[in-house]
């Protein structure tokens, strides 16, 4: 109903907001307008009312005034002309006598989110972070943070960063929180709030008399510290050890976080704290709160991936009970297949066969990958559960068994021999893709050791014509190719009808190119199909490649209590490629804009290329020519203007280099050759106002850094900076591209 | 840090919104129904990602809650906030339902707003926001009033106010235990574990420092060297917790140290410690079960529970659930004690008994007649679950003493009255068969 009359509501809202009668009465004028704020959470515009929704905001009611508030900062910045009139109220009420109503109305008003409303925010922030009342100077402060995000481009302001700074030493401990947080997001281009000594000292002292939220933030901010003696490290270890057995699994997780990063060095440190946050995460994986087992369990499977004995004696901790939800069990299965040993390897094998008969065939099929995946140890007894498994005849287990099979015979040959053996009879309880071409993948490369192999082949190629997934056909193909060089004289048959079928009648260009190719192949001569039909058989090489074993804390203790362990390292890395294009557009807001983008850089990189703003003062001109000459004239005569060193690694192209610079306007003057060491290169460019820039680029061969020198006929530090942002870009990008 | 908070009924309608951050858009409400609430199958994970924007959500009855947030956040920390605002709407106004969120609806956006800031999490006690959120209009505050908001605001303990004042000083402790259990069909634990709170509710006057015992095995032996005869005279028994975690008053300090738990208490209802045991634990009843098939089309169950604690103490509200297969046609049931029914909607026999006194013995015998089936699909035999309450604490904690102290004000520590109770639950309390 109200997604389709919104006007006629709007129209009997604004009636009834009107309503003199209705504005004496109290509650049925408070009536109104929580009506109003319902239809708003339904997603109904409701900007129509805007007007009438200010005038209410002149009460002495605070329920009113707080609908009303919520009310003007989700439509202020559709109507910004009619939400001027309402500051005026705001500004009255931040000089109330009651600090609620002042931290309201202060809180309100910087969240309006519209344009030109810094101006008057600015003195009421002021006033509010030198307030008697802790409550209004809370809000004050993350109110500078919302002012500098109402305007990205705006200047830091340097005197309110230091009243920021100063406010880290109050005794609230929520206004000193909220301190870091909103420093934070105010110096995000300058890489965040610097954590010095004393400020880390003072935190670290603050600690306990913060609440969960704070300390969890706290930790988060400490990460930055780089304590500057062993024995300073230490004491900080020993100050927050008790949060190690916080009350907050959130604080718990931070507190290891900080001791792994800050142990980076001390090896035994962080195996140490290991095993005593051991208690802790067992008991949020067996906690009631679903989601926090669940972020738990993921965080099990992370430190396991470095210490797989870790919680090898708590393997019943991960045992699945049947009412638990699916995501639990999925995680449990991955962990108990993680943590598995010598020791408990016939129970967690026992409890991972109760499961493969679950009536949910998602966690079934999860629970024989489980089986699979300890088949690479213990490969006898796993072979037995899962042919034991085939037994049951049921789709969507043999079909899972058969594709374990698959992976284990080309990761432990020893087990070969029981594979073929198990394999007969299995075709008919296969339907799916996946299913039967590893069926034929098995078939075709063991053929020799399974009698009836050609048979079941000769099923499959009798019945290609109403075959659905090209998959199969190829495989099929590839597969009695193989069989065909073993035991030619049962195949040879059905090949040449095989290869009849998809040369002629096959729709699938794929396919068709397959037996072609295949056809062609045999008419060279047996000998080449051989070269190249008979590949290895398995490669137990594979296995040991993927080992996660003996993989350093260091690696993952940076992504520890973030989302990466939730969503894994591959996930992650897709949607934060995403995100950082993304970000980094607004990110660099003082690059000038480029006026091309080459073809040379990737897709996502020429993202953010585009979404530059056109902010910058600095616009390089195309085409400049400078001969040689006069470049080193010009150099010679010149003073370094900038000087920089940037990281860099290893080999590149110069032409690369060269190509990037081109397209951000910056022309090449000479370079090294490839390879040489020292190398060098001589870059000039001009802007607009005729202002030249002459740059240096030094590669050394003992140091893995790229120095920068820039010279400039006239001094102007702000094109300068400029200047460099840009050549940072395309190093930058440069570097990434290679690595 | 959190962009956005939302609440939605079981049909996917949005209950309250409140956006934090700009980078959060109207049409991520809308997203978050369509890919997680509407999705087909089966929740794949509390933490959905959606157009690089991440969403937690928890779910109480048929409410959804969603937290949006487009950073890499600390998702422990996420959570932990949702149930937090779950604590703290069901401190307000009790079960979490969609008439309550609909009938307190300006409550908790006044409470979002506190809570919240910016996306940031802001102070979440409920003693302490009940001074800032005012479900009734108030014209102006009273002078007294007022300096309270000052004095909360600017005190240096965040979970208490000065000047309470009761006439009756009184503390109530509730031991609440849930005990789990995994059970192999020969009766072999295969887990078990006790995760306990200890929930307190005190009225109490000024500033008071409690001290609070327990029958801690490290406690007990520490304290035992002295007098060692003495406590095994007592027989007094023992406990060892595996771990256990306290609410922020406890000073931390001072258990590491002498293990003594001691803290300035907030005011009304709060949650002193957690913990966790899985040694020695009392496991109240027992199940056995015996499943035969006879023939194809039939198949007796029959299951005995046996309660293991005093004769003189009585288990409530206990209830069997034994797994029926899908195509049963017929049930009969025979038992001793208590109800049992048929329920055919969902596939299992339920077998209600109101009380049960311990050392005793119950049994029920069925006989479920199956449809012949051309499915070659096995029963997969769920486990037969159990509920029920008792009114001791199966870990075997005992609470020794609650001293109360307040040096400013006159009155003592026999002058508070105090409650202990004691109540287990089952958790997952299952039996495979």
């Amino acid at each position: 109903m109200p997604y389709l009359g919104s006007e006629d509501v709007v129209k009997e809202l604004k009636k009834a907001l009107c309503n003199p009668h209705i504005q004496a009465d109290r509650l049925r004028y408070r009536n109104v307008i929580q009506r109003v704020i319902r239809y708003m959470t339904q997603g109904l515009d409701m900007s129509g009312v805007f007007m009438e929704m200010v005038k209410a905001s002149a009460t002495v009611d605070i329920v009113q005034k707080k609908l009303v508030y919520l009310y003007m900062c989700t439509y202020a910045p559709l109507k910004p002309d009619l939400a001027l009139l309402a500051i005026n109220t705001l500004c009255k009420d931040c000089s109330d006598p009651n600090p609620m109503v002042r931290g309201l109305a202060l809180r309100s008003m910087c969240s309006l989110r519209m344009p030109g409303v810094q101006e008057y925010i600015q003195q009421p922030i002021l006033n509010g972070l030198r307030d008697k009342a802790s409550y209004v100077r809370r809000v004050a402060v993350l109110g500078c943070a919302k002012m500098h995000n109402l305007h990205g481009d705006s200047e830091v302001d340097g005197a309110l960063v230091n009243e920021l700074y100063s406010l880290l030493r109050d005794q609230d401990p929520i206004v000193v929180v909220n301190c870091l947080r909103s420093l934070e997001e105010i110096l995000k281009q300058e890489g965040g709030i610097v954590i010095n000594k004393p400020i880390a000292h003072h935190l670290l002292n603050r600690m306990s008399k913060l609440d969960q939220w704070g300390q969890a933030e706290v930790l988060n901010f400490l990460l930055r510290y780089q304590p500057r003696s062993e024995e300073e490290l230490f004491d900080i270890l020993n100050l927050l050890d008790s949060f190690l057995k916080s009350g907050s699994p959130g604080v718990v997780m931070g507190a290891t976080k900080l001791f792994l990063i800050l142990a980076k060095k001390f090896p035994h440190v962080q195996t140490d704290v290991l095993v005593r946050v051991k208690g802790p995460l067992l008991a949020a994986c067996s906690s009631e709160s679903r989601e926090l087992c669940f972020v738990a369990l993921c965080h099990v499977r992370q430190i396991l991936h470095s210490l797989p004995g870790h919680f090898s004696s708590h393997y019943k901790k991960f045992f699945c009970s049947y009412s638990e939800p699916h995501y639990i069990k999925l995680q449990k299965v991955e962990v108990l297949c993680e943590l598995v040993n010598d020791e408990n390897v016939q129970q967690v094998l026992e409890e991972l066969r109760g499961y493969c008969t679950d009536v949910s065939a998602d966690f079934a099929q999860a629970a024989i990958f489980a089986i699979g995946g300890i088949a690479r140890t213990y490969t006898d007894q796993c072979v037995q559960i899962l042919t034991e498994l085939l037994g049951l005849r049921q789709e969507h287990i043999t079909t899972v068994v058969v594709q374990t099979f698959r992976d284990l015979v080309w990761l432990c040959p020893q087990c070969t021999e029981a594979v073929c053996q198990a394999l007969p009879g299995c075709e008919e309880n296969i339907q799916d893709s996946e299913g039967k071409q590893a069926l034929i993948w098995l078939l075709g490369v063991h053929g020799e050791r399974i009698p009836n192999a050609p048979y079941v082949l000769e099923d499959f190629v009798e019945n290609v014509k109403s075959e659905t997934f090209p998959a199969v056909k190829m495989e099929l193909l590839t597969a009695l190719m193989r069989l065909f060089l073993s035991r030619p004289a049962e195949c040879q048959d059905m090949l040449g009808r095989l290869l009849y079928y998809c040369i002629e009648e096959e729709k699938d260009m794929a396919v068709r190119d397959r037996g072609l190719f295949y056809y062609r192949l045999l008419l060279v001569g047996i000998d080449e199909v051989k070269r190249i039909l008979c590949s290895p058989k398995s490669d137990p090489t594979l296995g040991l490649l993927e080992d996660p074993a003996e993989r350093p804390v260091n690696s993952w203790a940076s992504d520890f209590n973030t989302l990466v362990p939730v969503y894994g390292k591959s996930r992650w890395a897709t949607i934060s490629k995403c995100q950082g294009a993304e970000r980094c557009g607004p990110e660099l807001p003082k690059t000038p804009s480029f006026t091309a983008s080459g073809p040379l850089i990737p897709e996502e990189n020429k993202e953010r290329v585009q979404e530059l703003p056109d902010s910058g003062a600095l616009m390089l001109v195309p085409n400049l020519q400078l001969t040689a000459d006069y470049f080193e004239k010009t150099w010679l005569s010149l003073k370094v203007a900038h000087q920089q060193v940037l990281p860099w690694q290893g080999e590149f192209h110069p032409d690369t280099l060269q190509m990037a610079l081109q397209v951000v306007n910056i022309q090449t003057i000479a370079m090294s050759r490839a390879g040489a060491r020292p190398w060098k290169a001589y870059l000039s460019a001009q802007d607009d106002t005729g202002c030249l820039f002459l740059t240096e680029l030094l590669l050394t061969s003992e140091n893995s850094e790229m120095q920068i020198s820039v010279k400039q006929n006239e001094t102007r530090t702000e094109t300068l900076n400029s200047f460099i942002s840009v050549l940072e870009t395309v190093i930058g990008t440069i570097e990434e591209i290679k690595s | 840090m959190i962009g956005g908070l939302f609440i939605y009924n079981h049909k996917g309608e949005v209950l309250i919104s409140r956006v934090y951050r700009d980078d959060i858009g109207r049409n991520a409400v809308d997203a978050f129904r369509v890919n997680v609430i509407h999705a087909r199958q089966q929740v794949r994970s509390p933490v959905t990602n959606i157009a690089r924007t991440s969403f937690f959500h928890v779910k109480r009855s048929n409410i959804w809650l969603a937290a949006v947030t487009k950073q890499n956040v600390n998702a422990a920390m996420v959570f932990e906030f949702l149930y937090k605002m779950c604590d703290v709407m069901a401190a307000y106004f009790g079960k979490i339902s969609e008439e309550n969120i609909k009938n307190n609806f300006v409550l908790i956006y006044e409470r979002l707003d506190e809570i919240l800031d910016f996306g940031y999490p802001q102070n979440s006690e409920t003693g302490a926001l009940k001074t800032f959120i005012t479900q009734q209009g108030i014209k102006s505050q009273t002078k007294e009033e007022q300096s309270q908001i000052t004095s909360q605001v600017t005190g240096q303990i965040g979970w208490r106010r000065e000047g309470i004042k009761y006439r009756r000083n009184e503390l109530f402790l509730d031991v609440l235990e849930s005990v789990n259990l995994l059970m192999s069909p020969q009766g072999q634990v295969l887990s078990a574990h006790v995760s306990g709170r200890v929930v307190m509710k005190s009225y109490l006057s000024g500033m008071p420092e409690c001290k609070f015992g327990m029958n801690d095995k490290i406690v007990i032996e520490k304290q035992g060297k002295g007098t060692a005869d003495e406590t095994s005279k007592s027989g007094k028994q023992s406990i060892a917790i595996d771990d256990c975690t306290f609410h922020q008053c406890v000073r931390l300090s001072k258990f590491d140290s002498e293990r003594s738990i001691s803290f300035i208490p907030p005011d009304g209802e709060f949650e002193l410690m957690r913990y966790r045991t899985t040694k020695d634990i009392i496991l109240p009843f027992r199940v056995i079960p015996l499943v035969r098939e006879v023939g194809r089309t039939k198949l007796e169950v029959k299951v005995v529970i046996k309660s293991n604690f005093k004769p003189s103490l009585l288990a409530q509200k206990i209830e069997v659930r034994i797994p029926t297969p899908l195509n049963t046609s017929g049930v009969q049931v025979i038992c001793m004690k208590g109800k049992a029914k048929y329920k055919a909607s969902e596939n299992a026999i339920v077998w209600k008994i109101k009380r049960m006194a311990g050392m005793k013995e119950s049994q029920i015998s069925a006989e479920i007649e199956l449809l012949p089936t051309n499915d070659k699909k096995k029963w997969a035999r769920p486990p037969i679950s159990m509920n029920f309450e008792v009114p001791f604490a199966p870990s075997g904690l005992k609470v020794r003493y609650l001293k109360v102290f307040e040096p400013k004000l006159n009155y003592s520590d026999h002058d508070v009255i105090k409650w202990v109770r004691y109540i287990g639950r089952s958790g997952i309390y299952e039996t495979r068969c």
